[in-house]
């Protein structure tokens, strides 16, 4: 059993972000925890995993103690040995060049023999279904790719615990069937889960044990009704075209992602832009931002070619908000931050600062105004990225998975914020894997597949029809109701 | 999906640590003995090793294109400034009582054909010793020469890395383009802003990646011992002993040359 005893931990010897918490994961068993962002859910899983207080500073206190003995004394390696960590961002964990290098990395470490390397690399790719990929470049993966090859090197050191944080962040509904059936074997080979998710969903099935974890305490999960927003957008017909694609291809070097894609975003609508990792849904949302130029084909804002919009003009009413949060933040506090776009467009005035005061107030920044932005938790970042694109009122909204790392009050802000948006006669494009996003909160869904769109219709009609052509995943992923 | 994929370990004949001496020799031998004929014929050497090796060496890249320019920027430059040796014509020639001006000399030729042909090998053995090594294994052979393996290592991490910055950099560029954000330069104060708006988030993305990048390599035992197997390694073989030798000999030769102990020889090449 891997247990924690009364653990507590500050970085900075003032704000505790673990107060007296117990955990036991037991061999054999799946135990999912969950808790707001900046709740300690990541800081909990490097304490179990040994990297507080070994290379991690700050104020530790407690003990861990595996299958019965106290680790006070183990190295990192030690303890590496029998509990390994799959942490959040998958890119940033791959330190080799080949898919093969990566899995062999481990055991290599560990002085393995030839034979036993080549047998743990095999049976770790085949675990996560990628042992087609063993000769492929780390670089040239997709994210889902990524994660699978993240979790396979960790499989490879043969632990026996494993902690995984936000492992379905990066995965389509066909990458989370995956990890269930990954997670399931897991438990049968005897390996103890603790996995960290905020969508609880996925995971659920397969748990054995729900566990919440909330100002730094940690207790048994209870459900509570999400509050669903009924959209006032479902049974509006839209009929004024606001950004229009025309027949536009599109290609990174030689390689072609986008093919031949025509589609028009009307007033009024919520669009959810689904589709398998890797199918070219992230270069759809720059294409129609105007910030990538198509190949050929025409993108067109109302009936002018956003090639011949002045910039400004276009940041005035569409706003796009990419996936990974640090690549957007550019100022050092965050009121300045928040101000910039208004800033930039020379739209500082009283409207503007009361509308950006109570939208940090509302997405739970307003205390933290002069802090340094990259100061703040992956979910805070998120949300000033949103809240500092709309301070100006943009028509349009192309949003990049915005739910990753969100806690269920900051999916009811964007929620909020898209439905606000499009009942202002604006139009919202939000890229997503989750088809309860789809059903509740959209009145359209696009389905992209290989670079062209497969599908475009009513969330319940797509939904259908997907699960028709074989994409069960996606009814699979569904919430019951 | 199969069990019986087999994993391809080793890449190559030839082994990395060796590619990078001849590599190593090959520059210096014509550093040493600076003849156009010599690095002609190694440069001839080394454009057949391309397709040999299963290298492309693709001839409409824009890379190789400007390569190519390049050297026949430097041969026709050498031509115009080298003014001594015999005459062999003029650029302008005499009309009437216009000219003549630019002569080319022999001497001019051979100094253009030695620069550029210098310049040329230079670059594309290095672009042929990049296309066909494995930096693993390259790294890996490293701790042959007792380097240990924490340093070997830099070289792989560096490389895996560098793409990524690359594909975050133009993420960046269309965050700045999506909130407006235009590169300006009037003044030091818009310079330094631009710069931090392009440097702010490439530096903190990259911090946040070495905490978790130190945790995913400790995390599996990188460090554990003071040494480690390796699972995908090169074996030095007899062939490549072989091949080393005829290094050494040709950079004897090269220094024999340069010191005039084979003036017969030195007239070919």
């Amino acid at each position: 059993m891997l247990e924690s005893r009364d653990i507590s931990f500050s970085y900075d010897g003032k704000t505790e972000i673990l107060r007296s918490v117990n955990i036991q994961i037991r061999q054999g068993e799946v135990v999912l925890l969950t808790g707001p962002t900046g709740s300690g859910k990541s800081t909990l899983a490097k304490c179990l995993s040994g990297f507080i207080p070994r290379s991690i500073d700050g104020n530790f206190s407690g003990e861990i103690k595996i299958d019965g003995e106290n680790t006070g004394d183990y190295s990192i390696a030690e303890i590496s040995r029998l509990v390994s960590l799959v942490q959040q961002d998958p890119d940033s964990q791959i330190c080799t060049l080949k898919v093969v290098d990566e899995v062999a990395f481990g055991p290599e470490n560990y002085e393995f023999s030839y034979e036993i390397i080549e047998k743990l690399t095999k049976s770790s790719l085949l675990a996560v279904d990628a042992l087609h990929l063993h000769n492929r470049n780390t670089h040239t993966l997709s994210g889902g790719e990524k994660q699978k090859l993240a979790i396979a090197s960790m499989l490879s050191c043969e632990p026996k615990y494993l902690i995984l944080d936000e492992p379905s962040a990066s995965l389509d509904p066909k990458g989370v069937l995956l990890l269930r059936r990954i997670l399931t074997e897991l438990k049968d080979k005897n390996v103890g889960v603790l996995c960290i998710e905020h969508n609880l969903d996925t995971i659920r099935p397969i748990a054995n044990r729900i566990l919440s974890i909330s100002n730094g305490a940690i207790t048994d999960w209870t459900p509570t009704a999400e509050q669903s927003i009924s959209s006032i957008t479902q049974t509006l017909i839209p009929d004024t075209p606001l950004l229009t694609l025309e027949g536009v291809n599109f290609s990174y070097g030689s390689i072609q992602v986008i093919h031949d894609t025509s589609l028009t975003i009307h007033q009024g609508e919520i669009i959810a832009l689904m589709g398998e990792n890797g199918s070219g849904k992230t270069t759809l949302v720059s294409l129609l931002g105007g910030l990538l130029d198509p190949d050929n084909g025409r993108v067109d804002f109302g009936r002018v070619a956003i090639s011949d919009i002045d910039r400004k003009e276009i940041v005035k009413r569409i706003s796009v908000v990419f996936q990974n949060p640090n690549h957007q933040i550019f100022e050092r506090t965050v009121w300045k931050e928040q101000i910039l776009s208004s800033e930039i467009l020379g739209e500082v005035h009283e409207k503007s600062v009361e509308r950006s005061t109570h939208l940090l107030n509302s997405a739970n920044l307003g205390n933290f105004l002069d802090r340094n932005p990259f100061s703040l938790s992956h979910g805070q970042k998120r949300m000033l990225n949103i809240t500092s694109s709309i301070a100006h009122f943009p028509k349009i909204l192309l949003l990049d998975e915005p739910f990753i790392g969100q806690d269920q009050e900051g999916r009811e802000f964007i929620s909020n914020i898209i439905t606000e948006t499009a009942s202002a006669n604006g139009a919202v494009l939000v890229v997503t894997h989750n088809p309860n996003f789809a059903k509740n909160y959209c009145n359209r869904v696009i389905f992209v597949e290989n670079g062209s769109i497969l599908l475009d219709g009513s969330p319940e009609i797509v939904l259908h029809r997907l699960e028709d052509i074989g994409h069960t995943e996606y009814s699979e992923m569904e919430a019951p109701s | 999906m199969t069990n019986q994929t087999t994993i391809m370990q080793n890449g190559g004949r030839v082994n990395p640590l060796l590619k990078l001496f001849m590599l190593i020799l090959t520059i210096s031998g014509i550093l040493i003995y600076p003849s156009w004929r010599l690095s002609s014929i190694l440069l001839v050497i080394v454009i057949l090793l391309f397709p040999i090796s299963g290298a492309s060496l693709n001839l409409s890249r824009n890379r190789t294109k400007f390569i190519i320019i390049f050297s026949l920027l430097l041969f026709i430059f050498q031509i115009l400034v080298t003014v001594n040796g015999t005459v062999l014509g003029f650029i302008i020639p005499q009309l009437n009582n216009f000219g003549p001006f630019l002569p080319i000399t022999d001497f001019g030729i051979e100094r253009g054909l030695a620069i550029a042909s210098r310049f040329l090998l230079v670059v594309l053995s290095s672009m042929l010793f990049v296309a066909i090594t494995d930096p693993t294994l390259l790294a890996h052979s490293l701790t042959r020469l007792k380097i240990p393996y924490r340093y070997s290592f830099a070289l792989v991490i560096a490389l895996r890395f560098l793409p990524l910055f690359d594909s975050e950099n133009q993420i960046v560029r269309m965050a700045q383009k999506s909130r407006g954000i235009q590169p300006e330069v009037g003044g030091l104060r818009k310079i330094l802003r631009t710069i931090q708006y392009t440097f702010f988030p490439l530096l903190v993305s990259s911090l946040s990646r070495v905490e978790a990048l130190s945790i995913s390599m400790d995390g599996r035992g990188f460090g554990y011992s003071e040494n480690r197997t390796y699972f995908r390694k090169s074996n030095w073989k007899i062939s490549d002993t072989l091949i080393a030798f005829g290094g050494l000999g040709f950079i004897l030769l090269c220094s024999m040359l340069a010191l005039g102990y084979l003036p017969l020889l030195s007239t070919i090449i």
